[in-house]
């Protein structure tokens, strides 16, 4: 044990340290650095000029919007079960359960609403729903509205996000 | 008083104001900036007028419309001491204003043989002026933080009458130091000092005949304006926002803007104290007029090259990358800005051409003289500033103990040091 103990010196005691003005000049030199490679070339400091510019970097892993998947023949994958709205930690799920005439399921939801205000993009949701019926992955980070009832989306709006990556059809039971 | 004086004093007054005011928002501008630069981000360079965004200065006057139009919120658990809690922070404000008004921004002009002061307040006694004047400001500081019955107000207050007691004293030996060697308390002959030479070669400027000095003297500065590493008083990571925590809207920005105009009188002290002032290095107004030929032909060279540099380094940085869909006018801003900035300099081109081979009026040459005096003042001014504004953003802060430390242990017995070495050889040189 007694080989893995790597002693650290103790700086700040020498005179060159006690002056402080060494160390300072030594700072600003660095900062002087970035501020006159910056100023010379403002257009290599690697930001965003959002929104002009949108961000390249999302990756289908990236939890974005909800969305509400699709059957193969267009119909919704949900099968009202409630467990998003059980798992969700800042009860923003609002579900009410209908019966389903389609010859798919015996339940569908009537409504399906998510607060998205009241959302933590956790992704419990996802992880929870058997059906693969809703999803994370449509790449949308930015959601914009004029009132607070925008926020609140209903299952239209929730079925017409598209996927991002690809997969646009609920790959559960297929 | 002749007419000349008086128009001189009314102009000099004017042009002490503006420097002193309009330098806020340029200031803020340039934090904010260099701030971004130093940490390789941009900082605000959004907001426009028309798509003029002048490299982002515009957002200083937004700031100052939000800051004007906010609530005026009044704390109610203040019960007595309220006007001197409103008070507060414009002494702060006020005491660094009128610190400013005593530098010189120019040589004096000799018109029909009245020797006139171009700076805001004519007095001969300014480097007094500014040691009584500024130390009034942290008053404004420790009323805010004393009757803002909070405590970190509170602790804001004791840590700011802590810091005066430790860098008071240098920053007045220091002076001192100046003071015996320049042999005047007068900031415009201050400047004449150091317009000549020294050991033959170096420009005497402050710096290099008292370099202990002036480092005192600087750090006691950087302390008296709460400017980071000494800004203990504030001590956001601690003490919330230290004296300011209970101010708002304006009352807020009169401290805020209080911070600038001192950071800017600290800048024009150190500059006119120990960097030569409006001077250019190696010459003096006297070496200007005698040669006035050469001087507006140098000029005439040297003006362009620079608006050069400037339009192609705006060219470059004016712009945004390709993968940006809108440039959001920047383009034509440039276009704009660089045929403002050809008029201009073929302007002062035209005025050079007649006066150095049209005319040999003596007085246009003095007030030509005098506007490049003013000129190079306000340069070196932001020079500072900027530096002011980078040691910000590299140094951590001291604990107010330990700014005590140094005020008492370190410079204190340096300073006086100094000012016994500077008297044995003022008066050895002197015998």
């Amino acid at each position: 044990m007694s080989q893995n103990i790597k002693v650290i010196p103790r700086h700040g005691s020498s005179f060159k340290d006690k002056l402080y003005l060494p160390a300072i000049y030594d700072g600003v030199k660095v900062t002087f650095k970035h501020l006159f490679k910056n100023l010379n070339d403002s257009n290599a400091v690697d930001t965003l000029e959002y929104p002009e510019e949108q961000p390249t970097d999302i990756t289908s892993r990236y939890r974005g919007l909800h969305r509400l998947t699709h059957r193969p023949d267009a119909s919704i994958a949900c099968v009202a079960c409630f467990m998003c709205a059980t798992a969700c930690p800042a009860d923003c799920i609002f579900i009410e359960a209908t019966a389903r005439k389609d010859g798919h399921d015996e339940k569908m939801p009537k409504t399906f609403f998510i607060d998205t205000l009241e959302c933590v993009f956790c992704g419990y949701c996802v992880e929870a729903c058997p059906c693969d019926a809703i999803r994370m992955d449509t790449g949308i980070f930015s959601l914009t509205g004029n009132n607070r009832e925008d926020f609140v989306l209903g299952k239209e709006q929730l079925l017409a996000n598209k996927g991002a990556f690809g997969e646009e059809i609920c790959s559960a039971r297929n | 008083m002749s007419t000349s004086a008086i128009v001189i004093a009314i102009i000099s007054f004017a042009l002490g104001a503006l420097l002193a005011l309009l330098t806020i928002p340029v200031l803020v501008w340039l934090e904010r900036r260099v701030a971004g630069l130093v940490q390789d981000r941009l900082g605000p360079n959004r907001t426009n007028i028309g798509g003029f965004r002048l490299g982002g200065v515009v957002q200083s006057f937004a700031d100052v419309v939000k800051l004007l139009l906010k609530e005026e919120y009044y704390p109610s658990h203040i019960k007595s001491g309220k006007w001197l809690f409103m008070l507060a922070p414009i002494i702060t404000f006020a005491a660094a204003l009128l610190a400013f008004m005593a530098i010189p921004f120019a040589d004096s002009m000799i018109i029909d043989g009245e020797s006139l002061r171009i700076s805001a307040l004519p007095i001969d006694f300014g480097v007094f002026w500014y040691m009584a004047i500024s130390a009034i400001g942290v008053l404004g500081v420790i009323f805010g933080g004393w009757l803002s019955h909070n405590k970190y107000s509170l602790l804001g207050a004791a840590r700011a009458s802590s810091m005066v007691v430790s860098y008071e004293l240098p920053l007045g030996l220091s002076i001192l130091a100046f003071i015996i060697t320049y042999d005047t308390v007068d900031f415009n002959a201050m400047v004449a000092w150091q317009s000549g030479t020294f050991f033959g070669f170096l420009p005497s400027w402050g710096i290099l005949v008292q370099p202990l000095a002036a480092i005192i003297l600087i750090v006691s500065l950087f302390a008296e304006t709460n400017r980071n590493p000494f800004t203990v008083a504030e001590g956001e990571s601690e003490i919330v926002a230290g004296f300011m925590t209970e101010y708002t809207a304006m009352k807020f920005a009169m401290y805020f803007m209080g911070e600038y105009v001192a950071m800017n009188t600290a800048s024009a002290v150190i500059i006119t104290m120990i960097f030569g002032g409006y001077q250019i290095p190696w010459v003096s107004t006297e070496m200007l007029l005698e040669n006035f030929s050469t001087f507006a032909v140098s000029l005439m060279v040297v003006v362009p090259i620079i608006v050069t540099i400037l339009i192609r380094w705006m060219r470059k940085n004016n712009t945004v990358r390709p993968t940006v869909s809108t440039d959001g006018g920047r383009d034509f801003e440039t276009k704009v800005l660089t045929i403002v900035m050809i008029g201009m300099t073929l302007l002062v081109e035209a005025i050079l051409i007649y006066l150095a081979f049209l005319t040999d009026s003596a007085l246009a040459n003095n007030i030509a003289i005098t506007l490049f005096q003013i000129v190079v003042f306000v340069v070196k001014l932001m020079m500072f500033n900027i530096f002011f504004i980078l040691i910000r953003w590299t140094v951590p802060r001291f604990r107010y103990d330990q700014v005590q430390k140094l005020g008492w242990y370190y410079l204190l017995p340096l300073a006086l040091l100094n000012i016994f070495i500077t008297a044995i050889v003022v008066v050895g040189v002197n015998l």
